[in-house]
């Protein structure tokens, strides 16, 4: 259940390849799917080259970084240790991914991607030690042996007519169940219907990964021509919505019988 | 082989095209690729990163480098073909709404 596997790598940039390699393997056994693999080997790259950038700067003493790999649970779990000076990554300001070309510097993006390709990372400092612990959370989807049936559990959707179509999520829009969603939304854009009714009204939660999963969509929709629709949002999701600026960017009605009557009527 | 390289001379745009695997050890060698022809005067540039099947942040900072540098003398650096999951890491880093990204390496040449 919960075995781990080790490696200890000299703390130089041509051996971090090597520690991608054990991560992709150890994340592949823990039966996560190829995205949040990769998600995992670029988390484990970012932070050992940062280590090994900044940690380790003025002594190349043959110093090594030991990354273990676990699992426990639903959750797939990664911790580099090193002997570098105290150094907390997660004290550092995160760049912003909107600012323009012109103020843009070079570095800090390793952190950035680090908390968001991860769904936990902490920090400890312990005997003379860094310990960064990095957690991937393994998707449902994989532990439940049908995802064709549960894409239609949760998400129905249906065809209004060739261009428009009504999804209606219920539940929780979370890192686990977000992949269905987006599976959903893709198979509708794929078949050329671009405008995109969600219904939100039986969601009742929803996380950064549900939100990308909109975007994303909506991004897809508006290049074809079409837009994502959202209607019934609840309160909570009103606020998720408002703090991340979906609200200027998403069509948002009360309820589902406003969005469509609101239908630009081309064709 | 980790990172291969291959620079085309085309009529108006120089074509980068990248296999591999791009990370802080390769980085630098990718950035210096474009450098050249921008030192050159070539600062219409495609890069095709078709090939590339794993970008790490260190690939990000050289191409948000070079993209600086041509701008200033009215050039372009433009992106072809990146698989889902590169594209998944430019969109996190905004990426996407400061380069020119395009499904292929056709359209990006052609878009010059």
């Amino acid at each position: 259940m919960s075995e781990v596997s080790r490696l200890a790598i000299p703390a130089r940039l041509e051996e971090v390849r090597q520690a991608c390699d054990f991560v992709v393997e150890a994340a592949e056994q823990a039966g996560l799917d190829e995205r949040a693999v990769y998600h995992c080997q670029m988390a484990v790259d970012e932070a050992l080259t940062n280590i090994i950038e900044h940690g380790f700067a003025y002594h190349d003493d043959g110093s090594e970084i030991e990354i273990t790999c676990q699992t426990r649970q639903d959750r797939f779990i990664v911790t580099i240790a090193d002997a570098s000076p105290a150094f907390n990554p997660l004290l550092h300001e995160a760049p912003n991914p909107s600012e323009p070309l012109d103020s843009r510097e070079p570095g800090g993006w390793g952190i950035y991607f680090i908390r968001k390709l991860m769904d936990d990372v902490t920090y400890e400092r312990a005997n003379n030690r860094n310990l960064l612990t990095l957690v991937k959370r393994i998707a449902a989807a994989r532990r439940s042996a049908a995802p064709g049936r549960a894409e239609d559990t949760y998400f129905p959707a249906r065809a209004l007519d060739a261009a428009a179509a009504v999804i209606s999520p219920t539940g929780r829009l979370d890192s686990s169940t977000s992949l269905y969603l987006e599976h959903v939304l893709e198979v509708q854009l794929a078949s050329g219907r671009t405008w995109l009714y969600v219904d939100m009204a039986a969601v009742e939660y929803i996380a950064s990964s549900g939100l990308k999963v909109l975007v994303a969509a909506w991004r897809r929709a508006r290049e074809k021509g079409g837009d994502v629709v959202l209607s019934g949002l609840q309160p909570r999701i009103v606020e998720i919505f408002e703090m991340v600026g979906f609200d200027l960017l998403f069509q948002v009605f009360p309820d589902l019988d406003t969005a469509l009557a609101a239908r630009p009527a081309t064709r | 082989m980790v990172m291969e390289i291959s620079t085309s001379d085309m009529k108006r745009v120089q074509l980068f095209e990248v296999i591999g695997r791009v990370d802080s050890t390769n980085a630098a060698e990718l950035g210096s690729a474009m450098d050249k022809s921008v030192d050159d005067g070539k600062t219409n540039l495609v890069l095709d990163l078709g090939g590339v099947e794993y970008m790490s942040s260190a690939g990000l900072r050289e191409m948000v480098r070079v993209l600086k540098r041509v701008k200033r003398t009215g050039g372009d650096l433009r992106i072809a073909n990146p698989s889902e999951r590169v594209r998944e890491v430019l969109e996190l880093a905004g990426l996407d709404s400061i380069f020119e990204i395009y499904p292929t390496q056709v359209e990006a040449v052609g878009s010059f």
